[in-house]
């Protein structure tokens, strides 16, 4: 890459190129009030894309541009039909992209570009590593490549652990690879970052990705199994920390998606939704964990939850439901006293239209 | 989980629970901010570079919302700036629209190209924004090609539903963001040729989540920008099939679902989040708000604590930030002010001192515009038939 500091239009190497600055046809409207560097480096980048050029420097002028500013989405795709136009060897590509993703993952266009990569290198390299392209310097397989993409996106999270675009990345890759020994490993991850932060909902976003959309592979078959296992993990972390949203959108997802009736967890959500709840017995219960000790309650969440329980089952007990509404409204969640009041006006409407 | 801004006021009190102040919205501030950046961005805002069309409409969004055009703004700055937005008019083999900026223009020639593949092409997030930017200057639109317009979306539509920002071979990026602003050019234009509703609103159906909200992308996380974009999406498709098969309606249960996860977006500061277990940002009361409002259920929202957050994101110097204490935008500056065209204070005092700079005229939550505005824009891009 040329040294930044010495502009294009002073090195003899480029002297080839007619810079095309840029044409504002009228009086400019928030403009920007560019740097010499930048100036400079897209004047020429216009003055390659005018002639069509695609070569090796064109990939050092766009990784400049890039690393300038990275949501310059025409740098971005025209370096992207350079690498595929001069045949560059992609993993050399992906290793230079990987310090860029980290410093700048907050920007859409980084990612997108390594998914570009990915489908390429997919389509065109087969299982055991031939390179029908020539594309890559090395031989590795599909596996071997989604592998370290998974290094670098943990790397990236361990960063920015609530990254949108990283984790939608990780969602996609798995997807489009979709190869067994890559899934194996997914909930590992999602434990280790539930431990860093339970309240991640990313992570626990993932884990629902991974466990119930993303297709039912070998070792997973049994449904009941997995249902059950993903029911004591979700109770298990409300246990640790009752007021945790993410982990009771879980709970609410799983029960939903499988069409389970919520009645089946009230001896758990009770003692949650409770302000001293009964001492529990010595006995391990794993289907019902009680609260954690000096746990701040009653939980919101769990009031809501025996709530609709009350409000499913119908008669007498949609009267129970209005009473915890109007709980959350008056005092254990005011924010929401208007939607409250208004679940409260419901439930009493439905029990009108009963009698 | 209790207000922390307010002190808690007794049940029994309701009826002075509406008799409140707030510090003055500093409106003259808040243009001000606005009217410098179109006069100019910093070095340090390069990367709105790609995006400076989106930048100029959330400036003029922001003068349009706080009354001030046409009558408090130059008529040669209004000319100025409908001259600068066709400007980014361009047309090529692809259809037409606008493109972001001159970024990528290289022809002083004027902005036509027969390049399927050129890079100085339309991008149909700033054609969304240029048509609304423009409707807000009253602009008659003569010069659009409503043809032109149907087949950029044609152009940019992908087998999967979803629609790329830009036309060309490369795969672009394509998100829900994009689907939307499809939606929007339709609806303004009253033409659904240059789309596939089905395949679109199966795309929609297919960002849904298990929480209730909506991903940017199929299978991504619940995000209160795309609950906005998927919800108005389903609420802009024609009334006309294949668009209004009950499958793409939401349910009874679906509504309540998203009803429930919305409002649990508003945390105790009063600002909206965008995920689960985040934090308060200004955009999200917006993005979050308009989706209530969309679904009808804009009562439910606890709107004098939705204002104290706001008031307190207002920057000293103008301008609004995403949370109290950082620097403004043009972004969290015009989301904040259309927040509040939805949602007044709920005064019983509105005229007492700074109260009355709260009140907005209301606001067209499906294409987000002024109602004045969007009745123009209806009227004026669908052309005389
Ligand atoms: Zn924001």
């Amino acid at each position: 890459m040329s040294s930044p500091s010495v502009l294009y239009a002073e090195q003899p190497e480029w002297a080839d190129v007619i810079p095309i600055p840029q044409y504002e046809n009228v009086e400019p409207l928030a403009p920007i009030l560019y740097t010499p560097e930048y100036k400079d480096a897209t004047d020429y980048f216009r003055g390659i894309v005018k002639t069509g050029e695609k070569s090796q420097r064109v990939l050092s002028l766009t990784e400049h541009i890039i690393r300038l500013n990275p949501a310059h989405y025409s740098a971005w795709q025209y370096r992207y039909e350079t690498l595929l136009a001069i045949k560059a060897p992609l993993d050399v590509e992906l290793k230079l992209m990987d310090e860029i993703a980290i410093k700048h993952m907050k920007t859409y266009q980084v990612w997108h570009h390594r998914r570009l990569l990915m489908t390429h290198l997919l389509r065109n390299t087969d299982s055991t590593g031939i390179d029908k392209g020539s594309s890559s310097s090395s031989t590795q397989s599909p596996t071997q490549i989604a592998s370290s993409e998974l290094t670098l996106i943990a790397r990236t999270l361990a960063e920015d652990s609530k990254n949108y675009h990283t984790w939608s990345y990780r969602q996609w890759l798995l997807a489009f690879f979709n190869d067994d020994s890559l899934w194996e490993r997914e909930l590992d991850f999602v434990d280790s970052m539930l431990n860093a932060d339970v309240r991640n909902n990313s992570a626990w976003h993932h884990r629902f990705f991974v466990v119930f959309q993303s297709g039912v592979r070998e070792g997973e078959q049994n449904r009941d199994r997995v249902l059950k296992r993903e029911l004591i993990y979700v109770k298990q972390n409300i246990s640790l920390a009752p007021n945790n949203a993410s982990a009771w959108n879980y709970l609410r997802g799983v029960l939903d998606l499988n069409k389970l009736p919520y009645s089946n967890l009230v001896t758990f959500v009770q003692p949650y939704s409770v302000s001293h709840p009964d001492t529990p017995s010595d006995l391990v219960d794993l289907e019902n964990p009680p609260p954690s000790r000096g746990a701040q309650l009653p939980c919101p969440a769990a009031i809501e939850f025996l709530a609709d329980v009350y409000e499913k089952e119908g008669g007498d007990n949609v009267l129970k439901a209005t009473e915890l509404w109007k709980s959350l409204g008056s005092e254990h969640d005011t924010i929401r006293k208007r939607y409250w009041e208004f679940r409260v006006k419901e439930g009493l409407r439905a029990i009108q239209a009963q009698s | 989980m209790s207000t922390s801004t307010a002190p808690n006021l007794d049940n029994n009190v309701d009826n002075d629970e509406n008799n409140f102040a707030l510090p003055r919205l500093a409106r003259i501030g808040h243009a001000g901010h606005v009217k410098r950046c179109l006069s100019g961005l910093p070095d340090s805002q390069v990367d709105l570079d790609s995006s400076r069309l989106a930048i100029v409409f959330y400036c003029i969004g922001s003068l349009d919302l706080l009354g001030l055009i046409p009558d408090k703004i130059a008529q040669g700055d209004l000319d100025m700036w409908r001259e600068w937005i066709w400007g980014q008019y361009v047309s090529g083999p692809y259809g037409s629209g606008f493109r972001p900026s001159p970024f990528m223009a290289f022809s002083t020639g004027g902005p036509s190209t027969s390049d399927p593949n050129s890079t100085d092409a339309p991008h149909i997030i700033m054609t969304y924004t240029a048509l609304i930017a423009l409707a807000i200057l009253r602009d008659d639109f003569s010069r659009l090609d409503r043809r032109g317009l149907v087949n950029l979306l044609r152009s940019c539509q992908r087998p999967d539903g979803s629609f790329k920002t830009v036309p060309g071979d490369v795969d672009t990026e394509s998100d829900l963001r994009t689907l939307y602003c499809a939606f929007v050019i339709s609806s303004l234009l009253d033409n659904w040729e240059g789309v596939d509703v089905a395949k679109a609103l199966e795309y929609v159906k297919g960002c849904r989540t298990y929480e209730g909200g909506y991903g940017i992308s199929t299978g991504f996380e619940a995000q209160g920008g795309p609950t906005y974009i998927a919800l108005a999406s389903i609420y802009l498709a024609p009334p006309s099939p294949p668009a209004s098969s009950p499958k793409y309606r939401l349910t009874r249960e679906e509504k309540d679902k998203t009803i429930s996860w919305l409002v649990r977006m508003q945390d105790p500061s009063g600002g909206f989040c965008g995920r689960t277990n985040k934090t308060a940002d200004a955009c999200y009361c917006f993005w979050c708000g308009a989706a209530l409002k969309i679904l009808g259920a804009d009562h439910l929202v606890d709107s004098r604590a939705l204002v104290t957050f706001l008031a307190d994101c207002q920057f000293k110097y103008g301008g609004i930030a995403k949370a109290p204490g950082e620097h403004p935008d043009p972004y969290h500056t015009y989301l904040s002010l259309a927040a509040l065209s939805m949602y007044p204070p709920p005064f019983s005092n509105a005229n007492e001192n700074n109260n009355a700079s709260w009140i907005f005229e209301p606001l067209d939550p499906l294409i987000n515009a002024k109602e004045e505005t969007a009745k123009w824009a209806r009227e004026k891009v669908r052309g005389l038939r």
